[in-house]
């Protein structure tokens, strides 16, 4: 893993791009392999209330005694209206941003309500 | 016999919006786990039907499973009522058996309980779109900004379900309700103490005004 390289950890800031064209469970499986992989992700969207509720689902599916599950926050609206799935069809971004990560690496992830504060550590 | 079954639940809800207002209505409590659902659960039941109906204690995910009470028969605001009351697994993003270690719980017996609790958060998520009134329970004493509190009321608001949200443990000197009426300015507060009973009867009367 790679923490066992280092006394770091690994953040990886993805591109909303990366996820472009991804339906939510192909975008919610890329999510958990790198969370899995102990990485946190900070990607370039909101996820949906849909795909957040999903996500806890999956995870708590994954649990285990070396995988205690996530932390995650988002900022920005992940809204399932009329514009924003339109937007999504015409290939537009919605503004956002979710922050994801192991729960053994992420000490405290906190929303307030336009901030969001991290605190990783091994 | 459960009236609230989830493949009728919509036909139910397309049905009665036909024939006026339903005199039956299933009300799921949701929350992040440890805020008092249980305690408020039973505060409810007792109150209506004289008996509680979920175990409580201080070890969080003590509810591993939904628990139900059915039928419940209730007067709201000079309206009678049926109940299919609720009372869900609190949801989680992560459960980590080595926190029911440090309640003393063996190392074996605290996996069980995890694993337990992880199914029971799976099967609360699964319930969210089919209950008719949801009270999102809030420990006031504790940040509501949770993604658990913003995951419920997100996808509660998607499927145009009405939302009470409860602050709960007024009791407490360090409880702040005005911090959750800040955090979810959308939807109704209601300030209650399940513990001591207090305010329980507003709270009945906001429950009447969204199910009668």
């Amino acid at each position: 893993m790679n923490q066992k390289m280092g006394a770091g950890v690994q953040i990886e800031f993805v591109s909303s791009r990366v996820l472009e064209g991804r339906d939510s469970e192909h975008k919610l499986k890329y999510i958990l392999d790198n969370v899995r992989k102990d990485k946190i992700l900070v990607l370039e969207e909101a996820l949906t209330p849909q795909e957040e509720k999903t996500l806890i689902q999956i995870t708590m599916e994954l649990v285990s005694k070396n995988f205690p599950g996530i932390e995650v926050s988002a900022l920005g609206k992940g809204e399932n209206d009329l514009r924003t799935t339109l937007i999504r069809l015409l290939g537009g971004r919605t503004p956002g941003l979710t922050v994801v990560g192991p729960s053994n690496l992420v000490r405290e992830l906190r929303r307030d309500p336009n901030k969001l504060h991290l605190l990783a550590g091994t | 016999m459960s009236v609230t079954r989830m493949p009728f639940a919509n036909l139910f809800k397309w049905l009665s919006g036909l024939f006026g207002k339903k005199k039956h209505f299933s009300l799921g409590l949701y929350g992040n786990p440890s805020v008092g659902k249980s305690t408020l659960a039973n505060r409810i039941s007792k109150d209506w039907t004289g008996e509680e109906m979920s175990e409580v204690s201080e070890i969080p995910h003590t509810t591993r499973a939904v628990v139900k009470k059915e039928r419940v028969r209730i007067k709201l605001n000079g309206q009678e009522l049926t109940m299919n009351l609720l009372d869900m697994p609190g949801i989680a993003t992560k459960v980590d058996y080595k926190e029911f270690v440090k309640y003393g719980l063996k190392a074996e017996e605290a996996q069980q309980r995890a694993k337990e609790a992880t199914r029971g958060i799976i099967e609360a998520i699964k319930w969210l779109e089919h209950v008719d009134v949801a009270m999102v329970v809030m420990d006031a004493t504790q940040d509501p900004y949770t993604q658990v509190n913003i995951t419920i009321l997100g996808n509660l608001e998607a499927r145009s379900i009405p939302v009470i949200i409860v602050a709960n443990k007024m009791d407490l000197k360090k409880a702040n309700a005005d911090r959750i009426r800040e955090a979810f300015p959308q939807h109704e507060v209601v300030e209650i103490s399940a513990l001591t009973g207090r305010n329980i009867q507003e709270l009945y009367e906001t429950v009447g005004k969204h199910a009668g």
